[in-house]
């Protein structure tokens, strides 16, 4: 794991509703967050992560990707991800190249689902699995976006992982589930309700269904330990055993739900919410990097990995017995 | 015809020390007892809450029955006016948008002590919101004084569907069963407001009805 966070630091001031009490509970409890600038684009730091990744594991990017699998919160361009640029910009020229745009919070489960499917049956060996969350410093920085409540809840950051098929097998189980009656409570919208592709001075976020704040917190409530404990029943690991959890982590409320759920204490679910605020996809392998450096991944533990997606039409858990070779 | 007690244990579902044994039993009962239980197991279908108030029940029980004193206690109902004759009121709910009109009964029994208020929004003529109340002596309950106050809600499959879509005032997105998952925090925010209301009144000696629509300052 490796990762690469946005140079510029933001703190609470910057935002209308820096007043912690007059905010809801969602919107709470994040102190600083990072906001990417114009020259940090997605490939940019998608490629300074990966130096640093392959520096760390000793590997050869350029002869040792066979699958390059992205997700982008706000990519450059609408019609193409930038998985064939970061081709380029590595000199790897891999069999598979995934832009994706499921999976949203979690897309780092399913992007390991997609790529041990293409190892198991298509006899891939390596795959650099890349998320960017650069949403913060693109849509929330700007002088009317940043007035809203949700503003101060993202932070940018990128996080890549490196996946190698082994006799080992450590990935023990992947749980994917597609909830398709919950779609369209997320979106991309602007304030004077114009879609992106059409011509518009009025700011672009995203927001979600704010008459479904109910049923959003209670689905989430529901679909994450569901998920999760489904992944620990296939991996044969009572959850009780749950050495690390991370989870996705989009307010500090779910975090707690989650933990209390899973009956798993404070202390073994890494979360840098209060530093990053809501990474969205990239909170996974981000985490993932954190848990690991800091010591809090013991090898030999298991590490869970849970979360859900878009206001919940998407829902993924995953147990890695955790072997640093 | 009397009830045969073989029939009564051989039904599905039926465990009396006759057909299940206390071994049995407790198995059943280890197996069933959690640590942590999902909100939807708890509260998905019914909505039950309870509180303790320090208030006599018969002044409490004389407090819920009065249909104006909703307007006090509960979060959002206001603008309480008696409708013609059979004792039906109309309220704004304004959580649900100031245009919201709310309308009740109250259904009450004062040996029982239960007070049912029979709601719904945008339109009288199906109430089927129903609040069901009941005030318990606390004396006999809890060997200690005052009252405790039950408050049910069964989750009425027109929570989750709207059959009056034509009475909706323009402009109004959310239904009042999108808030169903927040019953049980929203419920339980009112019930505090209403020990706390109760116990002032009681305290204080005031009078616990206020019968009609408030003069207004």
């Amino acid at each position: 794991m490796a990762s690469y966070m946005p140079r510029q630091v933001v703190d609470n001031s910057f935002f209308e509703h820096a007043d912690e009490t007059l905010t809801h509970a969602l919107f709470r409890g994040v102190e600083k967050r990072h906001h990417v600038s114009p020259d940090e684009t997605p490939l940019m730091m998608i490629v300074q992560a990966a130096h640093k990744l392959a520096e760390r594991l000793n590997v050869n990017l350029q002869e040792e990707v066979d699958i390059l699998m992205t997700n982008v919160i706000v990519p450059d361009q609408p019609f193409t991800g930038c998985g064939a640029d970061v081709g380029r910009a590595l000199g790897c020229r891999p069999d598979w190249i995934l832009d994706q745009h499921n999976g949203g919070c979690v897309s780092f489960i399913s992007m390991m689902a997609h790529a041990q499917a293409l190892m198991t049956c298509h006899g891939a060996k390596t795959a650099l699995l890349c998320n960017v969350q650069n949403a913060a410093g693109r849509l929330f920085a700007h002088e009317e976006t940043r007035k809203l409540k949700q503003a101060m809840i993202p932070g940018d950051g990128c996080g890549v992982g490196y996946l190698v098929a082994s006799s080992e097998s450590p990935v023990k189980a992947i749980v994917q589930r597609n909830h398709c009656e919950f779609a369209g409570d997320m979106a991309l919208v602007r304030a004077d309700g114009s879609a992106w592709w059409e011509p518009s001075l009025a700011c672009g976020y995203v927001d979600f269904t704010e008459t479904k704040l109910a049923q959003i917190v209670n689905r989430a409530n529901r679909v994450v330990p569901e998920a999760i404990r489904e992944a620990c029943r296939r991996a044969n690991l009572p959850t009780s055993e749950i050495g690390t959890l991370i989870t996705n982590q989009p307010n500090r409320i779910f975090l707690r739900n989650w933990r209390e759920a899973l009956d798993v204490p404070p202390e073994r679910h890494v979360s840098t919410f209060e530093r990053h605020g809501n990474l969205f996809g990239a909170a996974l392998p981000l985490c993932f990097e954190e848990a690991i450096e800091s010591g809090q991944l013991v090898p030999g533990n298991h590490l869970v990995l849970g979360g859900f997606a878009h206001a919940g039409d998407f829902s993924a858990a995953a147990v890695i017995h955790w072997r640093p070779t | 015809m009397e009830v045969n007690l073989a029939a009564i244990d051989r039904l599905p579902g039926v465990r009396r020390i006759e057909n299940c044994s206390l071994d049995e039993m407790t198995s059943l009962a280890t197996e069933m007892t959690h640590a942590v239980y999902p909100h939807d197991h708890v509260f998905g279908q019914f909505c039950s809450i309870q509180s303790h108030v320090d208030c006599p029940p018969e002044k409490a029980f004389e407090y819920l029955a009065d249909v104006y004193t909703l307007q006090e206690w509960t979060y959002s109902l206001r603008d309480f006016t008696p409708m013609a004759g059979d004792g039906m009121v109309v309220a704004t709910d304004r959580s649900g948008g100031g245009s919201t009109r709310i309308y009740l009964r109250v259904v009450k029994n004062r040996e029982a002590m239960t007070v049912d208020y029979h709601c719904a929004w945008d339109q009288g003529d199906r109430l089927w919101m129903i609040y069901l109340m009941r005030v318990v002596p606390a004396e006999l309950v809890l060997a200690q004084p005052g009252s405790v106050v039950l408050w049910t809600n069964c989750r009425h499959p027109y929570y989750d569907r709207n059959p009056f879509p034509e009475e909706v005032p323009q402009g109004r997105k959310i239904w009042v069963g999108d808030m169903w998952p927040f019953f049980y925090a929203g419920h339980r925010i009112e019930l505090e407001s209403l020990k706390r209301i109760l116990e002032y009144r009681h305290a204080n000696s005031l009078p616990m009805t206020i019968g009609g629509p408030p003069s207004r300052p």
